[in-house]
């Protein structure tokens, strides 16, 4: 049963606008930015009947946007993938991580319509920026008609597809603290084929180098332990503050991250495998950055 | 002595008149007929039509929520009331018969008692718009009585003994949920086990696959005065269409008019699923005198239309210490899904081909095909040909392996050769044309194979490269099937345009365009002046299903026919008007002269014109039917087809140690097509052919869960090809080992140019790891996998 | 014939639109849930983008608006007014060719020709961009577009030859003397 629906849709004329119609209607309206993902899940018939949905395109002016201050990078949520990936952030060094994600993302024409905060919002494990956000220690900026509050994205998900947001609120932005200058990030993902693929897993990093040594240190996956992404803590703290080398990081994936990683198995990949593929691109992610840090 | 029929000995005229000449149009790279119209989007395809219409209805199909069930009662009384629905149909409301079955008759439009697997279709709702239709779904109450759900064959039947087990039936109308049994028996297979120097075995699987032709299922259907219908429709077998929609409906065929359009692809999945959308349509369009359209979605056609059967199969191979086969036996299961749809045909052809292009002094085959609660399985490119050919071509390396052998030596010692004897007992004479030595060879000698098979197997490091050989043959026209029989007509206009008329249609595999050639070539007329027109059932004639590559040979040799006969009146015309014997008339269109004395001359239109003075019609009707095929039940032996089409191909591959990702770098195709007609076709077919087979070998395959649902319906989780996925390089070689009553000796290519891709890749990628691998789709999982159980990784 | 008046079962607003679409301005009146897809097809006839899946997994419906390429069977209509949209048909005026469309003729790319208008979309933005792409640019440009008859290589040879002919100055081409 594949039910495409009728619907009503309203086009706000300002975010205040957009903010005023959730107060009043809640959950009773539903926000639709790229309307990759929940065009599908109408479609799909899982979201039930939706009635209603409040298109935040007419709002891009107000939410689209890239901004280096005070010390924060901060992106609009309605920033489209393509926006993102077309922008100076993602050459500059220390943020090559977003540039992987831009790579493996999906279809051009996808990326043309998806945005930032749509990636977040979905709060689904696969979401390839959520994983280069969570490496860059985010923040997720939900507005309301009462007020504004900023959310780690590390702590903005409850459940699969679940996360903090009240339905009177909005994703506004992502921002992030400016990475230090001896750090980079990657991202990786692995799939059945080479392109337009949700991969297995996804994993991402950020190392802050002092020489060789592993000051600062943050791995990202598509899942750890819950069915949505997040980082691998103990791993982390495992490396932090050790010399980096190809041993240590076998060391880190073959006896710290099983202990926290649980793996599902389902029809596409079983657990045995989306483990072992955590490891090895973790450790693909790991050398990535040391590449870009100036080493080999 | 079988008296030869004229249309037979006209097609053999042919071939010997043209060998080894120049020409003008066959072979030629020369752009299709369609390309422009296709390139500026202007091509209509069925649902492109729907811009034209006015006042036409939906139909939308309601479908089971349990894959096996008993359908107690159908509730639509609210559906109905629902503003904006017009009708419902349920089976009670079928004139005719309630069936759309292809071969066997098991398989109703609308379920009546029993649904069988998640796509039966239980109502239809007939609204003035999609979006209502399925609004209106969600207040049908259905009474279901479930019942257990059998998703694995082998809960059907056993794949050692292939005796049916006991379980909840699927069809017990039949009494057995076995639809067919194949054999071949010949010689004396213990024996040669005993004798034999090397037994390898093995267990060998293969998935679903699905078409996913880019274009859904679409049918258009208009109510006509005298209470028949016409339908514009996307399909692969306009006669079939017509003869299902006429039987549903309870009318006589010539009131239903089946037209097909443009086609966005086939592959073997429109073959039977446009008889179900033909009678959808057509009745709703009866009922509300309305035209009526009916469109599946994507996740619709994944669930709803017939996949290529899923292959279980035991194979054992008996040689001597140098490398002849002495014995092939295989125990090989198929499973149809809820309904058989071609499946007998298909358990036929597999069991045909199941020992491969070799000969061997003996063997033993059993193929049964069996229902589950499975998504349907019916015709898919290759139609058995892919599935027999992995396991085969498997077992050949593995033999390869045990004897130390050069996998392409082995194969060289027992391929068939210009006067060797098939496995069914069929002599294979220069005419057939026997080009599978010269395929292999030249295959070999474009990708180095020695070289790289050595250089191969001394690898350090993540990445590893591996090469690997699979040779196939597929049997042209449709064999025991039926009738193999096809028909064209050419009408020559009095403005000196022609018009081509046949019931082949055109998927993009461009068939169409290589019988203007041919039509072309022995008018001597440039194909530009040609107009294919589209498949109608009330005008163009019945040339059977486009299926089984039979459109070049079988379609092809009608169209010598026709063409033929054509030329003989264009040269009597030419020869009033010239004065020269007729056996003298050069058509050189738009000139016409004599050979002997070129000052003698005149135009083509001249002789058009002539033409409609003299009382010479110029238009013919091109008849051809295969001889027909011998087939003993018991024992499989006989000439099950005309001739076949034979190939060998050698790819290359890259294999990630570390993630199991497998790169596939080269695919080099090598096909003995007997003469290539359309050249643009037959390229277009080895590169597309490689990139279908590439996605068989690595990522495809539709998945059920334990209730029979279908887990991925969909083109991001069912994994088809991207451009990153097709190889670096695809080289295509051809040999013309010419097939004596082939039209200019071609055989076949639709289906050949996938049948050994998926094997050759399997095989690439086992050189490249060192470890040996039965199941397809090869997932970077299962490489994986199978590395960090023969202890090849370190992670 | 039997016939349900629209009003008793179409209760959802006509919204109006403003759009240009391959060159021409036009006002169509729009439902809030209609796709853009939709409404080019059967509102404004242009068959050319396609439907092959409906969410945005294989780029049949590709059309390129306000410069970028978009899955219109995921844009709502509401959200095109005010743009301006190309699609296969307006690649080239009447009787004319376009570049990308006379490099497909010449790699013989054709086969059913389904996936071919959403091709154009995708190549057509790339060689806005850029006419010196690299083999991974053109990949990753075409990297939606599913083309289950296998032209994918084609494709490739059919970007470079396109982007060669607009080089040199060659945008457009007879269409009578291609036929011919």
């Amino acid at each position: 049963m594949i039910p495409i629906q009728r619907f009503d849709v309203y086009r706000p004329i300002s975010l205040n606008d957009a903010l005023e119609v959730l107060r009043r209607e809640g959950s009773g309206i539903r926000p639709i930015a790229g309307g990759t993902d929940v065009l599908v899940l109408m479609r799909d018939g899982k979201l039930g009947k939706v009635g209603k949905l409040l298109d935040l395109w007419p709002i891009r002016k107000e939410l689209s946007y890239i901004k280096i201050e005070d010390g924060y990078v901060r992106v609009g949520a309605l920033t489209t993938i393509d926006e993102l990936c077309s922008s100076d952030l993602v050459s500059d060094r220390r943020y090559a991580g977003l540039m992987d994600a831009c790579r493996g993302f999906g279809a051009p024409f996808l990326k043309n319509v998806a945005t930032v905060g749509g990636n977040i919002g979905t709060s689904h494990p696969l979401s390839d920026f959520t994983v280069a956000f969570l490496t860059l220690d985010a923040e997720v900026k939900l507005v309301s008609g009462s007020g504004e509050r900023y959310v780690p994205l590390k702590n903005f998900f409850t459940g699969f597809r679940t996360n903090v947001r009240r339905p009177d609120e909005l994703i506004a932005e992502v921002r992030f603290r400016e990475a230090p200058e001896n750090s980079s990030t990657a991202f990786m993902k692995f799939d059945r084929r080479w392109a337009h693929a949700m991969g297995y897993i996804l994993c991402g990093g950020f190392i802050e180098f002092e020489g060789s040594l592993i000051k600062d240190v943050r791995v990202a996956f598509d899942s750890v332990s819950n069915p949505y992404p997040e980082r691998a803590f103990k791993t982390e703290e495992f490396l932090r503050g050790k010399e980096f080398s190809e041993e240590l990081i076998r060391e880190a994936y073959t006896r710290v991250l099983p202990t926290e990683m649980r793996r599902i198995s389902d029809y596409r990949a079983s657990a045995e495998y989306r483990l072992d593929l955590s490891k090895i691109l973790m450790k693909r992610v790991l050398l990535k950055i040391r590449e870009r840090v100036g080493g080999e | 002595m079988v008296e030869v029929p004229e249309y037979v000995k006209i097609v053999e005229e042919i071939f010997d008149r043209y060998k080894g000449k120049e020409f003008l149009y066959i072979g030629r790279h020369i752009q299709r007929w369609d390309a422009v119209e296709k390139i500026k989007g202007k091509a209509l395809f069925t649902a492109d039509f729907l811009k034209y219409y006015r006042n036409f209805v939906w139909v939308h199909s309601v479908r089971t929520r349990y894959a096996h069930a008993r359908i107690k009662g159908i509730d639509y009384s609210e559906a109905l009331k629902y503003p904006g629905v017009l009708r419902v149909i349920t089976a009670k409301d079928i004139p005719g018969v309630n069936d759309v079955g292809y071969v066997i008759p098991d398989q109703p439009l609308l379920v009546e008692s029993k649904a069988r697997f998640i796509g039966d279709i239980l109502a239809l709702i007939v609204a003035e718009d999609p979006y209502v239709a399925r609004e209106a779904e969600e207040l049908i109450r259905v009474n279901y009585e479930k019942l257990p759900v059998i998703t694995d064959p082998l809960q059907v039947i056993d794949l050692r003994t292939l005796e049916e087990k006991e379980h909840p039936l699927i069809h017990e109308e039949r009494g057995s949920d076995i639809i067919t049994h194949f054999k071949i028996r010949k010689g004396d297979v213990e024996k040669a086990v005993k004798d034999a120097d090397v037994v390898v075995e093995g267990e060998y699987e293969t998935p679903f696959q699905e078409h996913a032709y880019l274009e859904p299922e679409a049918t258009i259907a208009t109510p006509e005065p005298d209470g028949g219908v016409t339908l514009i429709s996307s399909t692969q077998c306009p006669f079939d269409v017509r003869k299902i929609v006429a039987k549903v409906l309870g009318v006589t065929q010539n009131k239903v008019r089946v037209i097909v359009p443009a086609v966005g692809g086939g592959f073997g999945g429109k073959e039977d699923v446009a008889d179900e959308l033909g009678a959808k349509a057509a009745l709703a369009a009866v009922l509300t005198g309305r035209p009526a359209v009916a469109i599946h979605t994507r996740e619709e056609s994944m669930i709803g239309h017939s996949k290529r059967h899923p292959m279980k199969a035991w194979y054992r191979h008996a040689a001597t210490r140098d490398g002849k086969l002495l014995a092939v036996e295989a125990n090989i299961v198929l499973d149809t899904g809820a309904y058989a749809s071609l499946g007998p045909f298909v358990a036929w052809r597999a069991t045909v081909h199941s020992t491969g292009p070799y000969r061997t002094e003996s063997a033993r085959v059993d193929t049964k095909a069996v229902y589950t609660n499975n998504v349907y399985a019916g015709a898919f490119r290759g139609f058995g040909g892919p599935q027999t050919a992995f396991a085969v071509e498997r077992q050949m390396d593995l033999l390869a392996e045990e004897l130390g052998m050069d996998p392409v030596d082995l194969r060289l010692k027992n391929i068939l050769r210009e006067g060797d004897r098939t496995v069914h007992g069929q002599l294979l004479t220069a005419e057939h044309g026997v080009g599978l030595e010269e395929a292999l060879r030249k295959a070999v000698e474009a990708a180095k194979w020695y070289e790289k098979r050595k250089a191969y197997s001394s690898q350090t490091g993540v990445l590893r490269k591996g090469i690997g050989v699979a040779l196939m043959y597929h049997g042209n026209s449709i064999g025991v099937e039926g009738a193999d029989y096809s028909s064209a007509t050419l009408i020559v206009n009095r403005d000196g345009s022609i018009t081509f008329r046949t019931g082949l249609m055109d998927m993009g595999q461009g068939a169409l365009w290589g019988l203007v050639l041919i039509a072309a070539e022995i008018l001597g007329v440039p194909p530009q002046y040609f107009k294919v027109e589209y498949p109608d059932t009330a005008s163009t004639p019945d040339a059977g299903p486009t299926v089984a590559s039979r459109s070049t040979v079988m379609g092809g040799a009608a169209t010598v026919n026709a063409a033929y006969k054509l030329r003989q009146r264009l040269n009597y015309v030419a020869s009033k008007i010239l004065g020269c014997p007729e056996s003298e008339i050069e058509i050189k269109a738009p000139d016409v002269y004599c050979r002997s004395d070129p000052s003698k001359k005149t135009k083509w239109m001249e002789v058009v014109e002539q033409s409609f003075w003299l009382g010479i019609p110029l238009q013919e009707f091109g008849y051809f039917r295969a001889p027909p095929a011998e087939w003993n039940e018991e024992t499989g032996q006989g000439a099950p087809y005309v001739t076949y089409t034979f190939g060998a191909i050698i790819a290359e591959v890259t294999v990630d140690t570390e993630t199991g990702g497998v790169k596939v770098d080269r695919i080099i195709t090598s096909y003995d097509i007997g003469k290539v007609i359309n050249r643009v076709g037959a390229e277009l077919h080895s590169e597309g052919g490689a990139i279908q087979g590439l996605g068989y070998a690595l990522m495809e395959e539709i998945v059920h869960d334990s209730e029979g649902r279908v887990k991925n319906p969909n083109l991001s989780t069912y994994y088809v090809p991207t451009i990153y996925d097709a190889p670096d390089e695809i080289v295509s070689l051809w040999v013309e080992a010419g097939y004596r009553r082939g039209p200019f000796g071609a055989k076949g290519l639709g289906e050949p140019s996938i049948n050994a891709i998926a094997p050759a890749i399997v095989n690439a990628v086992s050189h490249a790891t060192g470890v040996r691998y039965n199941s397809i789709p090869l997932t970077p999982e299962k490489v994986f996998l199978g590395l960090k159980k023969a202890g090849k990784i370190r992670l | 014939m039997e016939i349900v008046p629209r009003e008793e079962w179409d209760n959802y607003p006509d919204i109006e639109i403003k759009l240009n679409v391959n060159g021409k301005d036009y006002k169509v009146k729009v439902k809030p849930y209609e796709r853009l897809l939709d409404v080019l097809r059967y509102k404004l006839g242009l068959t050319g983008p396609k439907e092959g899946c409906g969410r945005g997994e294989c780029g049949a419906c590709s059309v390129i608006m306000d410069g970028k390429v978009v899955p219109s069977c995921l844009v709502l209509a509401v959200r095109a007014d005010g743009s301006k949209i190309l699609t296969v048909e307006g690649l080239a005026p009447e009787g004319k060719i376009h570049a990308i469309q006379k490099a497909l003729l010449d790699t013989f790319a054709v086969q059913c020709g389904y996936c071919f208008p959403g091709f154009e979309m995708a190549i057509k933005a790339l060689l806005d961009r850029t006419l010196d792409p690299t083999d991974e640019e053109i990949k990753e440009a075409l990297s939606g577009n599913i083309c289950r008859c296998g032209s994918y290589k084609r494709f490739m040879k059919a970007v470079k030859l396109a982007a060669k002919y607009i080089k040199e100055g060659k945008v457009y081409f007879d269409e009578e003397e291609v036929r011919r």
